[in-house]
């Protein structure tokens, strides 16, 4: 068989392209055809309409001119992140080296993998390549009027670039999917990596979004020399300045020369050596990524230890079976990584929720509970709503089938689930609410007022993420697009409830009472009407939350049809 | 509850999914206390019989009852009085063996040391008692199909249906597994409902066969009676003659 690497190649594209099969070089045609017509054509045009509308061209072009190379810098850390760390989530979340084993049976080389694999990917990169390189590029080439052979070197070293990022993406997926893939172990640790990589990526693109003049500041410093995504950036500032419209003086190209450091010829030179290292890496160590070394008898094999305090606890509080069972729901929530990775991401952002809050009311203005509760809410019902649903519900359809087939085996087990939930969602709330009380120097009562709320809006997100992905059970992982959707469905019915249900009330109030829910709230003896209206929010949320768990736990225990 | 100690009657038992009739007009009896074997080929429709005979799956037309409760209306009652050990192993692969039995165990109501006493024999006469306390996710196939035996056991069912329940096992387990199964059939009259493809372990085991194909029952009688009707030397022969599948020596080459 010749170019083995080339059937793989194929291979992976036909993964890739599956959804169109039968119309596969039609569709890529047409989508490559779009995209080349986005990039050079409309593109450009929509970057300058927008630019011209919101200001005029000159002093914008004054801004990006001296900002440009700093700022071309952040451009590219940024494309470097994401071409780097989308792969490797996907790579997490669905670990698949079950194919290796046909391939290298296939007398199949490991270089052939790897480059078969990483050919494959270009389609999708080009596509990446061609719908966003334009939108970052063009402002600079606006402002600059580069010439039609200056952008054409641009966008030929950008896309040299993202192939070398493909190639390493590639490598370090392979490594790390020969390490984790082989063990189930290993497979449950790569899919909490996959869902804290969407926390890693949203950081820097948040850093530099908040901070764009500061970073680029900062990034002119002698430091990011030693960065690869500062030798592509600074090698297209330098094909920009070379190759610019404007007439830069001599002065100002000295003043580039300043910030950028290295010249158009050091820059080309490191980029080149950096792209054949990763080559030669990835060629010498392929034959060290494709091994398995730990078989089905030479796996760690992992041991229960003693029930620890706390799950005794909770057989002596109840002694019945249903103490038991909800003592091995316990086990198999804690025991998957995977959700402890969710626990994890919603605490650590419920602990980021109160530098949030002040950063919207200010720092050192007053704050009531009036104003502080909503938002709060609906922070932790969100946490609430990461945490309980999804995953990590069934771990397969067979596992359903076992349930059913025990009488009221499907109520009784999402019983024992929300039982659970109502036990996690104390520390889910009482961490946040106790450093935002710190911080905001509230009183106690008030302290206890926020707790209540914030417990009860994660109790009432617990039973709405329960209730919905029992309705629409998923039985992958965070790469199914059941995830997607049960994720989606319950934040948005929490988000609609929170904001929608003191305003129902209120119609409601007016039209048979005729008096406001405000005027109500107070005559019947609440703090105030804000702090009535959370309340309201809070009974609605669990009230619904409990209905949507009753319908869910009835159509997860109804026979197929 | 025993009807006129029949366990299982269906009465044109029928399922469709969209184009496909899994199952055509099923009429079926098998006696309480015995040890019924289905054979087919596969797609064939065993497994949508055992779902829906188990109240898991709701069947398009006809009637059935098992153990004297009506498929349609009474599968609650079905499910506590029969075990079910499904096609593919759903198990928790981070619970241990005896933890996943607990958890099977208290979904049916049932905890403490008796519980933890009958797991505990069940798990040793099934010889998995030094690996009991370690992650499912460690398990070989076979050891998790024992597990799942197990956990279909444990609430001692009247009747059992079994999908499949050796194609994961190594001789020494299958023939365990078989024991196990003449034994409770003779000593606690468990009936036995047992989708299989090995026709040599439906041999040994069963005292009726019946073989399904294309979701239409083709043949109900004892192993012995079916070599007899059909004139050859094993059950895998006189399944082959009736469900077809031979494939000549010459044809088998052709694709060289």
């Amino acid at each position: 068989m010749e170019c083995r690497w080339l059937q793989i190649a194929k291979a992976e594209f036909f993964v890739l392209t599956a959804r169109f099969k039968g119309h596969r070089k039609l569709f890529m045609g047409l989508v490559l055809s779009l995209g080349l017509l986005w990039a050079v054509y409309f593109a450009p045009l929509v970057v300058g309409l927008v630019m011209e509308v919101l200001t005029p061209i000159t002093p914008i072009r004054v801004i990006l001119q001296v900002m440009f190379p700093g700022l071309m810098r952040a451009v590219m850390l940024l494309l470097w992140m994401l071409l780097l760390i989308i792969p490797l989530g996907q790579a997490l979340s669905e670990i698949k080296i079950g194919q290796w084993e046909i391939l290298l049976a296939s007398n199949v080389t490991t270089r052939d993998i790897l480059v078969g694999t990483f050919l494959g990917k270009i389609p999708s990169y080009t596509l990446y390549v061609l719908v966003l390189a334009p939108l970052l590029l063009s402002p600079f080439l606006l402002a600059l009027q580069v010439s039609l052979l200056g952008q054409l070197l641009i966008y030929t070293i950008l896309t040299l670039m993202i192939l070398t990022i493909n190639w390493l993406s590639n490598i370090i997926c392979a490594a790390l999917q020969a390490k984790l893939g082989e063990s189930s172990r290993g497979n449950d640790i790569a899919k909490a990596l996959a869902l804290l990589m969407g926390l890693i990526a949203i950081i820097p693109v948040l850093g530099l979004q908040l901070f764009a003049t500061q970073f680029s500041v900062i990034l002119g410093l002698n430091v990011f020399l030693v960065f690869p995504f500062t030798w592509s950036a600074d090698l297209v500032s330098w094909l920009a300045i070379t190759f610019n419209g404007i007439n830069l003086t001599a002065s100002q190209i000295a003043h580039f020369q300043n910030v950028l450091q290295f010249d158009l010829l050091t820059n080309g030179l490191l980029i080149v050596v950096f792209g054949v290292v990763c080559i030669g890496i990835g060629l010498l160590s392929a034959e060290r990524l494709f091994t398995y070394q730990i078989g089905a008898r030479s796996e760690t094999v992992r041991t229960v230890k003693r029930e620890n305090i706390l799950l005794r606890g909770l057989r002596k509080i109840s002694p019945s079976s249903f103490g038991s069972l909800v003592v091995t729901c316990f086990k198999t929530f804690f025991r998957q990584v995977q959700n402890l990775s969710k626990i994890a991401m919603a605490l650590t952002l419920s602990v980021i929720l109160p530098f949030l809050v002040i950063l919207v009311y200010g720092q050192g203005s007053p704050i009531t509970l009036d104003s502080l509760l909503p938002i709060t809410g609906y922070g932790l019902a969100f946490m609430g709503i990461m945490a309980f649903s999804g995953t990590s519900f069934l771990e397969s359809k067979d596992q359903l089938w076992m349930i059913q087939a025990v009488p009221r085996g499907t109520s009784r087990f999402v019983k024992a689930r929300l039982v659970i939930a109502v036990l996690i969602a104390l520390p889910l709330s009482l961490i946040p609410t106790t450093v935002l009380t710190i911080m905001m120097g509230l009183e106690l009562f008030q302290f206890f007022w926020l707790f209540g709320y914030g417990y009860a809006m994660v109790c009432g997100a617990a039973l709405f993420g329960t209730g919905i992905t029992a309705l629409n059970p998923n039985y992958e992982d965070i790469k199914s697009p059941v995830y997607t959707t049960s994720m989606m469905i319950a934040n948005m019915i929490c988000l609609f409830v929170t904001m929608a249900s003191p305003f129902i009330l209120s119609v409601i109030t007016r039209f048979f009472i005729g008096v406001s829910l405000d005027t109500l709230l107070v005559t019947w003896g609440f703090l105030s009407a804000g702090v009535g209206r959370t309340i309201i929010t809070a009974v609605f949320l669990l009230v619904l939350g409990a209905l949507v768990v009753l319908v869910g736990t009835r159509r997860l225990g109804r026979p197929g049809t | 509850m025993v009807n006129n100690s029949i366990c299982i009657k269906t009465e044109g038992l029928t399922k469709i999914f969209g184009s496909v009739q899994a199952i055509r007009e099923l009429d079926l009896e098998v006696k309480s206390g015995s040890r019924f074997g289905f054979l087919g080929p596969n797609g064939a429709g065993k497994t949508t019989t055992v779902r829906i005979l188990s109240g898991l799956l709701k069947q398009t037309s006809g009637t059935g009852t098992v153990c004297g409760y009506d498929v349609s209306t009474q599968r609650n009652s079905i499910k506590a009085v029969t075990g079910l050990l499904p096609e593919t192993p759903g198990l928790y692969s981070k619970l241990s063996a005896v933890e996943f039995l607990e958890f099977i165990g208290a979904l049916n109501g049932r905890n403490g040391d008796s519980l933890h006493q009958r797991i505990d024999r069940l798990l040793a006469i099934l010889g998995l008692e030094g690996r009991q306390e370690d992650l499912l996710e460690s398990y070989s196939s076979g050891m998790k199909q024992k597990v799942l035996m197990a956990s279909t056991l444990l609430h001692d069912p009247q009747l059992v249906f079994l999908d499949e329940p050796t194609s994961r096992l190594d001789p020494a387990a299958s023939a365990l597994v078989k024991d196990l199964i003449l034994l409770l059939a003779e000593e606690n009259e468990t009936s036995f409902f047992i989708c299989t493809h090995i026709t040599s372990f439906a041999e040994d085991v069963c005292d009726v066969i019946g073989i399904i194909n294309e979701g239409q029952l083709v043949i109900v009688d004892s192993p012995h009676q079916i070599i007899e009707s059909t004139k050859t030397r094993n059950l895998e022969e006189a399944y082959l003659k009736i469900v077809g599948g031979k494939v000549d020596r010459q044809t088998l080459l052709t694709w060289r």
